[in-house]
């Protein structure tokens, strides 16, 4: 692994996760963004996909998504506990790092295809 | 008699002094706290930066040599180690926003091969043993659940007893060992899928009074699966070492093992050649079986540190097979597993910490 996060904040009003890599670069990801985008097997669709969860039901009224809290594993991956109950998601590093959807990040992807 | 001497030149002799393990001189790594100059008498006070260092003697002993070459008849050298964290201090060291199962184990050392046969056990037993003999407090886990060799190795008499609601682990050859061995009649198999697995490696972690340990050796099953991963998931690992016949069938298999370790970002911490010659008992010639070189060879094309090798020698058998590493005794068999010790440490402490830091807003 080339790079890996200094820092991870949760940011409370922003709704973004924000990274600090080692190699300097910043990537901010909303909280909809990664939660659509949850490597987990159930929403990879190897696995049928779930009831939708509480929050969506119009009655409860649609609660902000946001982490209740991450936790590393290991030293390569990010498990992050959103509040609508998932949280078999490990976004390792390098998968972090592909999804940063940034100016420069989204031109290096333009130049390679 | 000799003349006074300053302490600038003290200082600067003593730049010249390295630490055994880091190769850097002992002024530039900040270990020097405080020179006393006095009649026919020189005083040095020095921190070492972590209580793991080895060589802490052969350091002192340095020191000695290059204050007493200024002419001084008596040089004291004292060396303070930090004091260990209390627990609580070291839950909170560990990285953030991981619960860290074993907060006062220093280093995890996680020993692997990708191929089975190669000598894992017995080179982890022996490691561990060799850390031990440095004056470190070492720990040997058998994470190999399915055919655990540790107890044999250790000549493990024994069993662990239960305080507290947890395992006491029992110590031989002044290490600390679990295994699954201890929990098995030797008749029977463990015959298990993944989830079983994972929680055996949680408890063996978690559930065990490790204590206070510079290292805790791991040795790991053959294989790049379901103990690995749950290994490398659970806690944040120091690194891994590799252990490796020269021949190229093994080595395959073994970058196969380091492939993993790359992707969990787990660092190599180096490769060791095991069973790397045979010296024969008859007439002393040395013969490659495996070949010679070959994982020293390819850990230089890779760019990994070399750790060094052990030979192919029944005497390894024998005590292994009795109970009693070879890395006791004051062989040259013990010198090379001290070799590797030393050099594994090195790694150690070059290896920087990079857990990166989670904050809630």
């Amino acid at each position: 692994m080339a790079v890996f996060p200094k820092t991870i904040k949760l940011r409370g009003d922003g709704g973004t996760l924000a990274i600090d890599w080692s190699d300097g670069h910043r990537s901010a990801y909303p909280y909809r963004y990664l939660r659509d985008r949850c490597p987990c097997a159930t929403c990879t669709g190897s696995e049928p996909a779930p009831e939708p969860p509480p929050s969506q039901l119009p009655m409860l009224g649609p609660k902000p998504l946001r982490p209740d809290r991450a936790e590393l594993v290991g030293r390569y991956a990010l498990q992050i506990f959103w509040n609508d109950g998932h949280s078999s998601g490990i976004y390792t590093f390098d998968y972090l790092r592909e999804l940063c959807f940034c100016d420069d990040c989204e031109a290096a992807l333009d130049q390679l295809t | 008699m000799s003349k006074k001497v300053s302490p600038q030149e003290v200082l600067d002799a003593l730049k010249q002094v390295e630490d055994p393990a880091l190769h850097r001189d002992i002024v530039s790594l900040g270990y020097v706290q405080d020179i006393e100059v006095g009649y026919e008498r020189v005083v040095v006070v020095m921190q070492l930066k972590s209580a793991s260092s080895p060589g802490r003697a052969e350091l002192a002993e340095r020191v000695r040599k290059a204050v007493g070459a200024l002419g001084v008849p008596s040089v004291e050298v004292e060396i303070a180690t930090p004091a260990p964290a209390e627990p609580a201090d070291a839950a909170a060291a560990a990285p953030r926003g991981q619960s860290n199962l074993i907060p006062q184990v220093k280093n995890t050392i996680a020993v692997a091969s990708g191929k089975g046969g190669v000598g894992k056990s017995t080179v982890a037993a022996n490691l561990a043993v060799a850390l031990h003999r440095q004056g470190l407090r070492v720990g040997l886990m058998d994470t190999d659940v399915y055919g655990p060799s540790v107890p044999s190795l250790m000549g493990a008499k024994q069993e662990p007893t239960v305080v507290e609601g947890k395992l006491e682990p029992p110590v031989e050859w002044g290490i600390k060992i679990m295994s699954m061995a201890y929990f098995l009649p030797e008749d029977e198999a463990v015959i298990w899928r993944g989830p079983m697995l994972h929680k055996t490696i949680q408890q063996f972690l978690g559930d065990v009074r490790w204590g206070e340990l510079d290292y805790l050796v791991m040795d790991l099953p053959p294989g790049t699966g379901d103990i690995q991963l749950s290994l490398s998931q659970t806690i944040p690992l120091t690194g891994a070492v590799i252990v490796s016949t020269p021949q190229d069938l093994a080595l395959e298999v073994a970058w196969k093992a380091i492939a993993m370790f790359k992707k969990l970002n787990i660092p190599i911490l180096g490769v060791v050649e095991n069973m790397s010659y045979y010296v024969c008992s008859h007439c002393g010639e040395r013969d490659d079986i495996f070949g010679h070189g070959g994982a020293r060879e390819a850990a230089a094309r890779l760019g990994y540190p070399f750790l060094g090798e052990i030979p192919l020698h029944p005497a390894i058998r024998v005590q292994s097979d009795s109970g009693r590493p070879v890395a006791l005794d004051d062989s040259p068999l013990a010198r090379n597993y001290e070799a590797v010790a030393k050099a594994l440490a090195e790694q150690v402490s070059m290896a920087s910490d990079q857990a990166p830091q989670i904050i809630t807003e």
